[in-house]
């Protein structure tokens, strides 16, 4: 699709138009026939009033399915009556609900009446069900539709039609149509605009609101620096990887799989799973933890809920309590290795009695909450004791000193497992065992692990 | 104060007629003599020179006049660099030397016979005793081989350093004997994987053996200038120093250590850029057995004999930036004289015109400041010129690099090849901007140095002002409205006591304006940061920046105001380049000064900070590429 071309061609029949007529963009409109689908299925009457076909959108040749035959059938026989557009989806959609079967809905719409008779119905229909198909973010789904309204009639011809609100309810639709685009953060492309301006004209309500969607949309684009794919990556070890860089934003920071989820088969023939244990660490945490007291005990803290648009993963703190007051050691300063004279080069200090001006003190109050320090974070498969203290073995690989630190794991009885919004919804089974672990400790269970 | 002032004048006045004695004793004196002489010369140095600017004032005398040497040691200098010349020219071939990353053994039998080894020991160690002034003359040639000149300043300008200011009598009568004929050869063993200039992290260390009569040392030492072959090192550790409260605390200690004494290996030597004939490799110490009698200075003393070894070392780099310059000049300047374009010699281009002059400035700034402040080392006493050497060293490594640069753009394509020298001397120069300190940590050593100095005896001044002191807030507005008022500001430079040569006027009163401008500069700095201004880096380099400016221009009035005094051959070009020179100093200076002040327009550190802090936060380069689209 040569579209940009396309659009510099009708700007080009604007300008021979208003000499010679319409007839002569029929003309050229078909000479750029390598647009248009070869072997064209239209029927002789559309032939003669090509302009009402789409030069641009490209469709692919239908297969004659059964279903469109009945289809065809149908809307042929109850062409006297109302019809409902809805079940047109609904009946396509008996078995699958595709990209594919979408188009052909609309295709049979666009071959089963010259006039289209209908047409902003249908699109209004056929918006409401592109979430059911999946393709509420496809661009050449949204171009299709748009191809549904017929050429040139809308568009206004004299500077009466233009001042007044021409063709409103098309307009309207058009409108409706890059809201919803816009809805679903879908950039309308150059096809979009060559469609619009066949359809509506150059400055119709469309095209103005195409043009508002071009100029802001672009600007948002990269609002975010943070962005989050549309689609997650499905490996549950990537996903956790993602999530724990997207909490963790450090550069230093290591992502370390203490185990890759797996499913043994005992010899007993017990189906053992292992669940994905995937931590998170900065050289800064690890310094931290090597400093800590192993007199006071670290926790194991979680799950706390992440959302990644509609997804919802989980994940696990070791963190401690902020370090009291008494316990806190200064740093024993020598006053050469550390004074004035700690570098060779340079003094790291001036000793003078001045303090910064006010007028040049930039820095603002900030009310620093103590806290205590988060040394790593994970996320596992399953949320239970076991699978945690791994991770914490695992951590003892690079902070020997965790072996020596009383491990409390305060585990609320949340979900157990990645969640995702389809399954949310738990079986009974599993409500009643989160019951159970509720009467045992009303608050959270816990557990020394030394 | 006054009769210090009398004192002082009294003392120049004294100082004049020695020199003058000097000039027109008769030679044939013993060297003894002279040397005993040197000592006396002048008066016990109270001042200091480049510190007082930062009160915004000029200490004359200390930097005129120009310091001189006597027509002796003239003659004593000269004998010694016409061989030493010889040897570079015919001896040295420099080309093999950076090809095959070494230095051969007959060049450096050569270097040893020259005593260039021993520039400074002492006669009665068989060195040459030489003083700093005509140490820095001898490296004017030995630069001209960067491998050479880097070899023989590892070895004796720190490496032996060590010895020679904080050893003992037994230590320097044992080992100067063989490092100043070069038997020995010595480095100097600071830097640590972990540890640049930072002392705290150091890790080698040494501990005390159980009889109490050695050291046993452990550690790794890099990028040690002639690891590989040095057979005495001063090597720094940290050593467990019980204080007067009665703990125990690590501190730096300094050690002569042998390689016979075992234990010592070193790594391969590394591929450098440039100085590539030098050797520079890691050393490790395995229980290295060093007796207690090896410690230089005393124990837990390291760290002053490490400042007074580095702060020291500097000045020499002036003289030698200088002599590759004036070298470079006589090279390209043939070619620029004998190379057509468009029918005419390229010499007659303005650009290249340009470049030349560029190099003519630099070297002769670089020289100037280079013996004055070899010069104000030589005086008796214990000078502290440390922060006139840091500037010597940043201004002339920074001269040097623009310079070489710039002799090779004359030459075109054909520098950039192998077949001439500018490439080599282009890689070796890059080092001086790196080592002995970089050039950052000495400005911010140069500016800090000197808040410090100005803050102790401002402070008083500004928290009156503070507090909102009537007396002292309109005695400073009635200073500032005098300054408004009469425009000029006299140190007494010049007019009827002046001590530059009138021609040189109008340059002299911008310096005035400048050393003026820049103590209330400073006096407004430390209003506005008191003690943080430690944290303020952008600033503490334009302070630096300028102080190096003011003490170029105090070096190259005071040179040329004596060439002229004594009528020095073709010192009518000195007058041109110290007022070119002035002149550019100057406006770079009002510049820089004008960044200085609060709400400044010209200054931009606030951003600079924002873009480096958005970069390093991405650890990337941030921007988008120009041919990204979004639709």
């Amino acid at each position: 699709m040569n579209a940009p071309r396309h659009l510099f061609r009708i700007q080009c029949i604007g300008c021979v138009s208003r000499f010679l007529g319409t007839p002569v963009q029929r003309v050229i409109l078909t000479g750029g026939a390598h647009l248009q689908t070869p072997g064209s299925h239209y029927s002789n009457g559309q032939f003669l009033r090509p302009f009402h076909c789409s030069a641009v959108c490209s469709t692919s040749r239908p297969n004659q399915t059964e279903f469109e035959k009945a289809v065809e059938h149908q809307m042929q026989h109850k062409d006297k009556t109302l019809v409902t557009h809805d079940d047109l989806f609904e009946r396509a959609a008996r078995d699958s609900k595709t990209k594919a079967d979408f188009n052909r809905v609309v295709d049979v719409f666009n071959k089963a009446d010259i006039r289209r008779r209908g047409h902003v119905e249908f699109i209004y229909a056929a918006l409401k069900k592109m979430p059911e198909f999946g393709v509420e973010r496809d661009i050449t789904v949204y171009n299709k539709l748009l191809d549904v309204f017929p050429k040139e009639v809308f568009v206004p011809q004299n500077f009466i039609q233009r001042m007044f609100n021409h063709y409103p309810r098309q307009q309207e639709c058009g409108v409706q149509l890059l809201e919803q685009m816009e809805n679903y953060g879908i950039m309308p492309n150059v096809e979009t605009k060559v469609l619009l301006a066949q359809i509506f004209g150059e400055k119709s309500h469309p095209m103005r609101k195409y043009q508002r969607i071009m100029y802001w949309f672009p600007k948002f684009k990269h609002a975010n620096p943070f962005p989050i794919p549309h689609v997650l990556p499905s490996d549950p070890v990537e996903l956790a990887r993602f999530s724990l860089t997207r909490i963790a934003d450090g550069l230093d920071a290591k992502v370390t799989v203490y185990q890759y989820p797996s499913t043994d088969i005992t010899e007993t023939g017990e189906e053992v799973t292992h669940p994905h244990i995937i931590g998170i660490q900065s050289p800064d945490q690890r310094s931290l933890l090597a400093k800590h007291n192993p007199c006071r005990p670290v926790y194991v803290e979680g799950p706390f809920p992440l959302w990644l648009r509609k997804t919802c993963v989980h994940y696990f703190l070791l963190r401690a309590d902020p370090i009291p007051p008494e316990e806190k050691v200064e740093e024993d300063f020598d006053p050469e290795m550390i004074g004035p004279e700690q570098s060779l080069f340079y003094p790291q200090r001036v000793e003078l009695d001045l303090e910064r001006d006010f007028g040049d003190d930039e820095s603002f109050y900030v009310d620093d909450v103590e806290e205590g320090a988060v040394y790593a974070m994970c996320m596992a498969g399953q949320g239970d004791q076991a699978t945690l203290s791994q991770w914490i073995s695992g951590l003892q690989e690079t902070c020997p000193i965790l072996g020596q630190i009383p491990t409390v794991f305060r585990l609320e009885s949340g979900p157990r497992e990645l969640q995702t919004s389809s399954d949310a919804q738990q079986t009974p089974e599993q409500e009643v065992e989160i019951d159970q672990i509720i009467e045992e400790d009303p608050q959270r269970t816990q557990g020394v692990n030394q | 104060m006054s009769l210090n002032k009398l004192i002082l004048l009294t003392n120049t006045v004294k100082l004049g007629r020695n020199v003058f004695a000097a000039r027109v004793a008769q030679t044939g004196h013993c060297l003894h003599h002279f040397q005993s002489r040197r000592s006396v010369r002048s008066s016990a140095r109270s001042l200091a020179y480049a510190k007082d600017l930062f009160l915004g004032k000029v200490n004359k005398a200390e930097v005129f006049p120009y310091p001189e040497i006597s027509n002796e040691e003239l003659e004593e200098i000269n004998q010694l660099v016409q061989p030493v010349e010889k040897f570079f020219s015919e001896d040295v071939d420099s080309t093999k030397i950076d090809h095959e990353a070494v230095i051969p053994p007959e060049t450096l039998n050569g270097l040893k016979e020259l005593g260039l080894f021993g520039i400074q020991i002492p006669e009665e160690y068989g060195g040459l005793g030489l003083s700093n002034t005509m140490y820095a003359r001898l490296g004017e040639i030995t630069s001209l081989d960067g491998s050479i000149a880097v070899t023989l300043a590892a070895h004796q300008a720190i490496g032996l350093k060590g010895i020679l200011i904080a050893g003992n009598d037994a230590q320097k009568a044992k080992y100067l004997h063989k490092l100043a004929t070069g038997e020995h050869i010595a480095a100097f063993c600071l830097t640590e994987p972990g540890s640049g200039s930072d002392a705290a992290s150091i890790q080698t260390r040494a501990m005390l053996t159980e009889d109490g009569k050695h050291f046993l040392l452990n550690g790794t030492k890099f990028w040690i200038s002639n690891g590989g072959w040095a057979d005495i090192m001063t090597v720094f550790a940290r050593t467990e120093v019980v204080d007067k409260d009665g703990q125990k605390k690590d501190k730096i200690t300094a050690f002569i250590v042998e390689r016979e004494f075992g234990g010592v290996t070193s790594g391969k030597p590394e591929d450098k850029l440039g100085i590539r004939g030098s050797n520079t490799c890691e050393i490790s110490f395995e229980d290295t057995k060093v007796p207690i009698e090896n410690v230089i200075g005393e124990v837990g003393g390291g760290f002053k004999v490490a400042m007074n070894i580095l702060n020291n070392g500097r000045f020499s780099m002036g003289s030698a930036g200088a002599g590759v310059i004036k070298k470079l000049i006589e090279l390209t300047s043939e070619y620029a004289g004998t190379r057509k374009q468009f029918n005419r010699s390229l010499s007659e281009f303005g650009m290249i015109q340009d470049k030349f002059a560029t190099m003519a400035i630099n070297a002769f700034v670089m020289e100037s400041m280079a013996y004055l402040t070899a010069g104000m080392m030589d005086r008796p006493g214990v000078p502290d010129c440390s922060l006139e050497a840091a500037m010597v060293k940043v201004f002339s490594s920074e001269g040097s690099w623009i310079c070489v640069s710039e002799a090779l753009q004359v030459l075109g394509g054909l520098g950039f090849t192998k077949n001439y020298p500018y490439e080599r001397y282009l890689r070796d120069c890059r080092i001086l901007q790196i080592f002995e300190g970089t050039n950052e940590i000495l400005r911010m050593y140069i500016a800090l140095t000197g808040m410090q100095y100005a803050g102790k005896i401002l402070t008083g001044k500004i928290k009156e002002m503070k507090k909102g002191n009537v007396g002292v807030v309109f005695e400073i507005l009635g200073k500032k409205l005098k300054d408004s008022v009469v425009k000029t500001v006299d140190f007494g430079l010049t007019g009827k006591d002046g001590v530059v040569h009138p021609s040189l006027t109008e340059s002299a009163k911008m310096f005035e304006q400048n050393a003026a401008l820049f103590g209330s500069t400073v006096e407004s700095l430390l209003y506005r940061y008191g003690k943080t201004i430690v944290e303020e880096q952008l600033v503490l380099k334009k302070v630096a920046d300028v102080l190096i400016n003011l003490y170029a221009m105090t070096a190259v009035l005071s040179r040329t105001s004596r060439s002229i005094s004594i009528g020095l051959r073709n010192h009518d070009h000195e007058v041109l380049l110290t007022n070119t020179f002035c002149k550019d100093a100057h406006f770079k200076n009002n510049f820089l000064l004008t960044q200085l002040q609060k709400n400044s327009l010209e200054n931009s550190d606030a951003n600079i900070k924002k873009i480096a802090q958005d970069v390093l936060a991405k650890r990337a380069y941030v921007c988008s590429h120009p041919l990204d689209r979004t639709f």
